[in-house]
């Protein structure tokens, strides 16, 4: 008995490992999974009711990376799910018939974005305009279920709600409860945001790199604009949720709220850290402090008090290392998020008062890191939520390491190699396909024209033998 | 204790093993082809085929196992919890099939190199073989309400490949014939009867194997509620075979499905009410009522609206009305 304790906890690291990677990789499908059908049927509606035929030759390139991309996310989405039980399989069997209810929402929105998006793309020319625009206005509240779902589950964990518990069992849930906890409304909002902003900047940023190499024409003037006026738009908003978002944190969840404010005890005038570190004994290094800036964020007034980590147990709040971590994480995506609220200031102002695009090149070098930041924003924004967390999976209620799985650590470590070594060689490909199809579509542009999705993996079928 | 709610969510759970097994074994029989086309100039024609076969529904796939799983966990969180916490390197292997298969289905599409898309075809067929293998290995596991990896989980799987062999083959004539490939058809039609016979062949055996293993679930499966299931594969399966023989090819594709379902209903009927033999009953493992009510409006909006979008993808698809124009 004594030794299997003993195994139990030692695949509690590579289990950890296994699952930040797995989550961390599926995350960065996401914001396009979600938010690139909505750009492309935007495109497509321009196209349409435009009469501009280059907005549909961009509505239906970006269509077939959604698709390709929409394949990638199946797998490592799939991948997830299976964890839950070869990683977490006590998580599972105590939680399931509340945690799970939100997946089951998730499922049924996956499963409408697989076959809509499946019609979308070979519906090109196959199906009336009109017609394939409303085959296409299914895939964006399938996304934002998709979303919600996960999302529901998440903030399940962070704060959990609509159980009833007999005896270590669930008994009773209360379903509407336990889908809308406290955390959803924030978490929803700010995600979702998150999503559209990132996949506007990621799409954005290819056709900056194309202006900076001296391609400026129609084509690639539209499909930055497009992609990057909504960015633009929605960086504002999110900063004002995220400002809402960090409050309610402070109140709904104070032990990730003081690590991401590294706040070691209790207290009135509270300084905001920049940057910086804390150490065991709860001396800051580094950073820049800024007076009781936290203070007045909480609570409007210097007076505001906000709780520290030693008001929790030691063993109840995140590890030293795990603070730092969520610190960190948490200024580096505030950081980008302003980053990109003043290259987006910059955007609208010339484009709102000369009704124009920028023509500074430092503007679309900025354009271009757009995408990258944008990506790094939102691990960060995971990172902060997830590791605020720790050590608990289910919030004030089951930790980490009891709900891990009896499987010995070798186990979990070769099956997190043999991961890592996939998902790097799925990542090759995925950018080997991606930049074959820049290339192609570039000679297109130049020459004879064939449709955009033949000979891609999962799209349409070309006539075999031919 | 018989409790209709639970009962609705653990067949709605059925379906989705079901749709599962035969629309993801005729795509996982189809690489099992691959692998057997060889190498060389002649395996050029069947390979194309089956890559044409596959290409626009893997994905779609996908969602049947996810959307099990998501039932399992949600529905029974006691099931999943045992049978993940015990079989959990079986899943494994099986995963890590799927992901390859997939990673190398698109591979071989922007393989330049023909040493690296002899690979690619490698890697995808035999990752073809560990998938279904493994699930069904699992499904065995859990009928002996043992599991472990044992007899049981081996028969389940080798009928497994044996019958996602024989689909796959089944549909490939289809496919071929859709585009008048005369020599295709009488390849895929040779290889469906052969697989026929391999299917009779261990299906029987793997009938004996629960016999010595699980008397209890043969008992059920030949003299309680899995019979007419199990009268259905016994006759499906031959027929496909004589129509295909005599080629006539009506109906083949919908009986050859219609068989294959019928053998996981034979499964999942005859071990009813118990989701682990001699352990765990559907009414045990059941999560409490709002719970398994959300499961079913779930399931209700899947057929309502995903039902006609998935007929109307596999008609478009079928039909060729997503074919790309002539060129």
């Amino acid at each position: 008995m004594e030794s299997m304790l003993v195994l139990a906890g030692e695949a509690l690291l590579p289990s950890r490992i296994q699952m930040a990677f797995t989550l961390a990789s599926h995350v960065l499908l996401v914001p396009l999974g979600v938010a690139l059908p909505t750009l492309t049927l935007l495109m497509e509606g321009i196209g349409i009711w435009r009469k501009d035929p280059i907005a549909l030759t961009i509505a239906r390139r970006w269509s077939v990376v959604m698709a390709v991309q929409f394949a990638v996310g199946a797998v490592t989405g799939t991948i997830l799910s299976f964890e839950f039980g070869i990683l977490w399989p006590r998580m599972m069997g105590r939680f399931g018939a509340a945690f799970g209810l939100g997946f089951a929402i998730e499922g049924l929105a996956f499963f409408m974005e697989a076959i809509f998006i499946s019609i979308y793309l070979y519906g090109w020319n196959r199906l009336r305009p009109r017609a394939h625009f409303l085959v296409g206005l299914t895939l964006p509240p399938a996304g934002l279920l998709g979303a919600f779902g996960v999302l529901s589950a998440n903030a399940w964990m962070n704060t959990p709600g609509g159980v009833t518990i007999d005896s270590g069992r669930v008994v009773d849930v209360d379903v509407l409860q336990a889908l809308f906890t406290r955390a959803l409304g924030y978490e929803f909002w700010h995600f979702l945001i998150a999503l559209y902003m990132t996949a506007g900047f990621v799409v954005a940023s290819v056709y900056a790199v194309a202006w900076l190499r001296g391609r400026r024409d129609h084509y690639q003037r539209l499909a930055f604009a497009v992609p990057f006026t909504i960015a633009a738009a929605l960086t504002p908003v999110q900063l004002l949720v995220g400002d809402l978002s960090a409050r309610a944190i402070a109140n709904d969840q104070p032990a990730k709220f003081a690590a991401v404010e590294i706040t070691w005890t209790t207290r009135d005038h509270n300084p905001e850290v920049l940057g910086g570190y804390i150490d065991d004994s709860g001396e800051v290094h580094l950073g820049i402090a800024i007076p009781s800036l936290d203070s007045l964020l909480v609570g409007y007034s210097p007076n505001t008090v906000v709780r520290g980590l030693t008001s929790f147990a030691a063993d109840s709040r995140p590890n030293t290392l795990e603070v730092n971590i969520v610190h960190l994480a948490f200024d580096v995506m505030v950081g980008l998020g302003s980053a990109g609220a003043a290259l987006s200031a910059w955007f609208l102002w010339i484009l709102l008062r000369r009704r124009r695009l920028p023509e500074s090149r430092w503007f679309y070098r900025l354009a271009a890191l757009s995408g990258i930041g944008s990506y790094v924003a939102v691990e960060s924004g995971w990172i902060t939520t997830e590791v605020g967390r720790q050590p608990w999976i289910v919030s004030g209620t089951l930790r980490v390491s009891d709900a891990v799985t009896d499987a010995p650590a070798n186990f979990v470590w070769t099956s997190l190699i043999a991961l890592v070594v996939i998902y790097a060689l799925i990542a090759f490909f995925f950018v080997t396909l991606l930049i074959k199809l820049a290339e192609r579509w570039r000679r297109e542009d130049s020459g004879v024209a064939a449709a955009p999705e033949m000979g891609v993996p999962y799209g349409p079928r070309s006539v075999p033998g031919e | 204790m018989n409790d209709p709610l639970a009962n609705a969510s653990a067949f709605v759970l059925l379906l989705a093993i079901t749709a599962y097994s035969t629309a993801g074994g005729v795509d996982f029989g189809a690489g099992i082809w691959d692998l057997f086309a060889g190498r060389g100039p002649q395996s050029r024609r069947p390979r194309e085929l089956i890559d044409h076969a596959m290409a626009p529904v893997w994905e779609v796939n996908n969602v049947w196992l996810v959307l099990g799983i998501v039932l399992c966990w949600t529905g029974f969180p006691l099931l999943f919890q045992s049978v993940f916490a015990a079989l959990y390197p079986l899943f494994t292997l099986a995963l890590i099939g799927l992901i390859l298969r997939g990673a190398f289905f698109a591979f071989r599409h922007i393989a330049a190199d023909p040493r690296a898309h002899y690979a690619a075809d490698l890697v995808f067929g035999l990752s073809s073989l560990l998938t279904p293998f493994f699930f069904a290995a699992c499904l065995g596991a859990i009928a002996s309400g043992r599991l472990a990896f044992d007899q049981m989980s081996v028969a389940f799987g080798l009928v497994s490949l044996a019958a996602t062999a024989f689909s796959g083959a089944s549909f490939l004539v289809g496919d071929a014939r859709r585009y008048g490939f005369d020599d295709l058809v009488a390849y895929f039609r040779r290889r469906a009867i052969l697989a026929g016979f391999v299917l009779i062949t261990i299906g029987t055996l793997a009938l004996g194997a629960i016999g010595l293993e699980a008397p209890a679930l043969l008992w059920s499966m030949l003299a309680g509620v899995g019979l007419p299931f199990v009268l259905a594969t016994m006759i499906l399966t031959p027929l496909v075979m004589l129509l295909l023989w005599r080629r006539r090819y009506v109906w083949y594709r919908v009986l050859t499905v219609t068989g294959i379902g019928s053998m996981v209903f034979a499964w999942g009927f005859a071990q009813s009410p118990y989701l682990l033999p001699g352990q765990l009953t559907i009414s045990q493992a059941a999560a409490p009522h709002s719970t398994q009510l959300l499961l079913l409006a779930v399931a209700a909006v899947l057929v309502l609206v995903i039902g006609p979008a998935m007929a109307l993808l596999y008609y478009l698809d079928q039909r060729g009305a997503l074919e790309p124009p002539e060129a």
